[in-house]
């Protein structure tokens, strides 16, 4: 029983390293466009369509049919700046909550027109790595490798660069930003493009991993959204944190009882959070 | 230099500036006073590019610059400290800097501009990795005039830097815009502090509820018999 609590532990800090990567892609949007992406979780799901039709259908290598499947994700990024969003930038929240969260509607029914509904995968085997009892799934493992070295990309591209301080700036205070020369539609396509990828990579490392189907991506949006509400909305460190607490929680539980109850669980301390802290774990009050 | 014709600018359906026209030329320190909300700040935004006039022009070096947007106004040499400061708080000092020389023009000068800036703000230099949102208000003031130094502007126009700022604070505030004068810069300035704005500007501006209402050399203004019982306490 230790072993497997311990295990679970494990498989949740892992998950909670692709969860962060997810959390970071919204909290992005939120942060600097302030709008809700939400359908971020379908995003995940159509980027996980791309890489299986690029490597089964078109018979492009895994890696390369990965990387065309985050590029393309990035692209629907811009286009869903350039066709959703910017239209509705002055719009009120309410018009703009409906616009993305029509999106789920548009992109699971797209996914299901085009793909059907059978549950479609890349069947790979990933070797398991064992510790004396612990045993660890390869693709978890390089899943979270790969998502803590993107976050430390994302930060160093965030704090580094020109475009990265543009787009704290906007975050910040949007007409000051103008004020010192930098343009709000350019850095609104560079986060959105960023976002897509993001969710594109997800997707990737997702792969060896799940199967997908045209509803795949709603426990991803969910998921994400609590994590991202429950660390405090647009605080890229709370998101961080938080990804893990929830990895971590809903990983144990799931050994404890069941899956379901593990998103109960989750669930649960997400309102227990809304009602103790409604700001979340490191945001700001208003 | 610059050329602010005869606009009238609006927010929604309230009127906020009148067939507003205010000429600077190069090298001048021009300063508009005149009471709260009388639309001081809306004019400094306007010529930045951040509200759009619904009649009239503005022209800067000869260019028309009222249709075109905040960054690219940026590029073209006008920068604005707005009233409070408003620094990004949760960046860093330098980082704030940084914001500052965004712009094409700056960018590839900002590595030299840098120390001649914490030469002139060596308070700066001391706090260069503390988040802005901690300094004092007079540091901010300071930030704020830096960052727009560091965007290489020919014209820089000041909303209200006095605002708020102890007394001493205040008398540094002015003595560096004089000395931005001496380095050759354009300075347009807003002010309630009419006394002490008039005894830095080459020219001057009356502004009351939106409407330009007098104008003309320091003296003129200390000469006038209203403005002297209504804004400069004699």
């Amino acid at each position: 029983m230790f072993e497997q609590i311990l295990m679970a532990l494990i498989n949740g800090i892992l998950l909670g390293g692709v969860l962060a990567l997810l959390a970071f892609g919204l909290n992005l949007i939120f942060g600097v466009v302030k709008i809700i992406h939400m359908a971020y979780g379908q995003f995940v799901m159509l980027g996980f369509y791309f890489i299986y039709t690029f490597h089964t259908s078109w018979h492009i290598p895994l890696l390369l049919a990965m990387a065309l499947g985050i590029a393309a994700m990035g692209l629907i990024g811009i286009l869903t700046q350039l066709l959703v969003i910017n239209p509705l930038l002055n719009a009120p929240r309410l018009n703009q909550l409906l616009a993305l969260a029509s999106l789920i509607i548009v992109v699971e029914n797209l996914a299901q027109v085009i793909w059907g509904a059978d549950y479609r995968g890349i069947p790979l085997s990933m070797p398991i790595i064992q510790f004396g009892e612990i045993f660890i799934r390869s693709s978890f493992l390089i899943a979270f490798i790969g998502a803590i070295v993107t976050l430390w990309f994302l930060y160093l591209f965030l704090n580094r660069t020109y475009l990265g301080l543009g787009i704290r700036a906007v975050a910040q205070d949007l007409e000051m930003a103008k004020g010192m020369g930098i343009n709000p539609k350019v850095i609104y396509y560079i986060t959105l493009m960023t976002g897509g990828a993001l969710s594109g990579l997800v997707a990737a490392f997702f792969v060896p991993i799940y199967t997908v189907h045209p509803h795949f991506g709603a426990s991803f949006t969910l998921m994400a959204f609590v994590i991202v509400v429950f660390g405090g909305m647009g605080n890229l460190m709370g998101g961080f944190i938080s990804a893990f607490i929830i990895g971590i929680v809903t990983s144990v539980t799931a050994v404890l009882s069941s899956k379901e109850v593990a998103d109960i669980v989750a669930l649960l301390m997400f309102i227990g959070m809304m009602m103790v802290r409604p700001e979340g774990l490191l945001g700001t009050e208003s | 230099m610059l050329n602010v014709h005869d606009i009238n600018v609006f927010y929604d359906e309230f009127q906020a500036l009148e067939s507003v026209t205010v000429k600077i030329e190069k090298g001048q320190t021009v300063i508009v006073v005149g009471p709260n909300g009388a639309g001081k700040s809306t004019l400094l935004r306007t010529i930045a590019g951040l509200q759009k006039p619904r009649r009239g022009s503005i022209e800067f070096e000869g260019h028309r610059i009222d249709r075109m947007e905040a960054h690219q106004i940026v590029e073209g040499g006008i920068s604005l400290v707005p009233e409070g400061g408003r620094v990004f708080p949760h960046l860093t000092v330098m980082d704030n800097l940084k914001v500052g020389s965004y712009n094409k023009g700056a960018r590839p000068i900002a590595k030299q501009r840098l120390p001649q800036i914490f030469q002139l703000f060596p308070v700066l230099a001391d706090r260069r990795n503390q988040r802005a949102g901690s300094l004092s208000g007079g540091e901010r003031q300071m930030l704020a005039i830096a960052r727009s130094l560091m965007a290489q502007p020919r014209l820089i126009m000041l909303d209200e830097p006095s605002l708020g700022l102890a007394p001493l604070v205040v008398n540094m505030v002015f003595e560096f815009i004089k000395s931005m004068k001496q380095e050759g810069y354009t300075v347009l300035l807003v002010e309630q502090n009419a006394n002490k704005a008039l005894k830095v500007a080459d020219y001057a501006y009356l502004i009351e509820s939106g409407k330009m209402v007098f104008e003309g050399k320091s003296e003129d203004f200390d000469k006038n018999p209203y403005i002297k019982t209504a804004y400069l306490g004699l």
